[in-house]
């Protein structure tokens, strides 16, 4: 009920949800993303992708004529009501497991895990 | 901003070619809300240096590549769920080595290039500093990937003398694919020369 479903819960997905949840309705072009994450194009794309996919993200061209300002219209992101729902609880049970694994990762033995992508 | 309009259009025709992989539906879509994304990247003002600007437009379409390889990937897994689909994508991913190391190379032929004219183009004069700059790091270059071909124990795809006639007949060019695509990395290139020598 509360999950991302097929997409789990990353770093990098984490930085994304925030950047959203920073303000819900303003909308956001890729490269504002990029830079907001601090995430490369190659990793931002494919997730945004899923979001989509999964309905927790919709898109939207930007409403201006392609020679308004010399500069071509721009595709807009933003959490749809089910996305920040979604990803409010989300971040707010990372942020509790965090804790909880921080001492646990304590231990020397424990592996780090490696990079999903 | 006359100076980016190079930088941007090869960004653009890297971006195009990434978008082939998609499906035709959204091919198109694709690529005009990437090639979007370019003048924010090459006007950006909080990245002060141009070249710098340059770089991260580059970097940020070899981004999209790696994004179009993992979406027609997910799409096909999707589509043919099974035994194919699957190997498909094994087989998409061990081709992925060679074929993103070329991508790497060419950005980096790109930037050098570019760079390059950038500096001959404000000092025009033959006898100037930068003009000898660039024949010394073009000559260092080669000589350094000349003594990495002759001391290799093995190269791929080519013969030691057909790579080294690349070297030389195109200067960053040649040397910037052999490194790429035909040098054997060290730890790869252990095991089969100690294997060779009894």
């Amino acid at each position: 009920m509360c999950s991302l479903g097929l997409v789990k819960l990353t770093a990098p997905l984490e930085r994304v949800l925030r950047v959203l949840l920073a303000d819900p309705v303003a909308p956001h072009y890729g490269y504002d993303l990029m830079k907001a994450a601090n995430l490369a194009s190659g990793t931002l794309y494919p997730m945004l992708a899923r979001l989509q996919e999964e309905g927790l993200v919709d898109s939207q061209w930007e409403d201006r004529s392609p020679d308004a300002g010399g500069r071509p219209p721009r595709k807009y992101y933003r959490l749809t009501a089910e996305g920040a729902r979604v990803a409010r609880l989300e971040l707010a049970h990372a942020s509790t497991a965090s804790a909880s694994t921080r001492r646990v990762a304590a231990r020397p033995a424990h592996g780090t895990p490696g990079s999903a992508l | 901003m006359s100076g980016t309009e190079p930088v941007q259009r090869i960004a653009e025709v890297l971006i195009r070619a990434s978008c082939r992989r998609l499906p035709e539906d959204e091919r198109a879509e694709r690529c005009k809300e990437w090639s979007a994304e370019l003048p924010a990247i090459l006007d950006d003002t909080s990245i002060r240096l141009p070249i710098l600007r340059a770089v991260r437009a580059l970097r940020y379409s070899a981004g999209i590549s790696r994004t179009t390889r993992q979406l027609s990937r997910a799409s096909g897994r999707s589509a043919q769920a099974g035994a194919a689909g699957w190997r498909d994508g094994a087989m998409s991913a061990r081709a992925a080595g060679p074929g993103s190391r070329m991508t790497i190379g060419v950005i980096v032929w790109l930037v050098v290039i570019f760079a390059a004219v950038s500096l001959l183009r404000a000092h025009p004069d033959p006898n100037s500093w930068p003009f000898i700059l660039l024949l010394a790091l073009a000559a260092a270059f080669d000589a350094f990937c000349l003594i990495d071909i002759a001391r290799a124990s093995q190269v791929r795809y080519l013969p030691k003398w057909a790579w080294a006639l690349i070297c030389l007949a195109q200067c960053p060019g040649g040397g910037i694919v052999y490194l790429c695509i035909g040098r054997v990395g060290r730890a790869q290139s252990a095991p089969p020369s100690s294997a060779q020598r009894p």
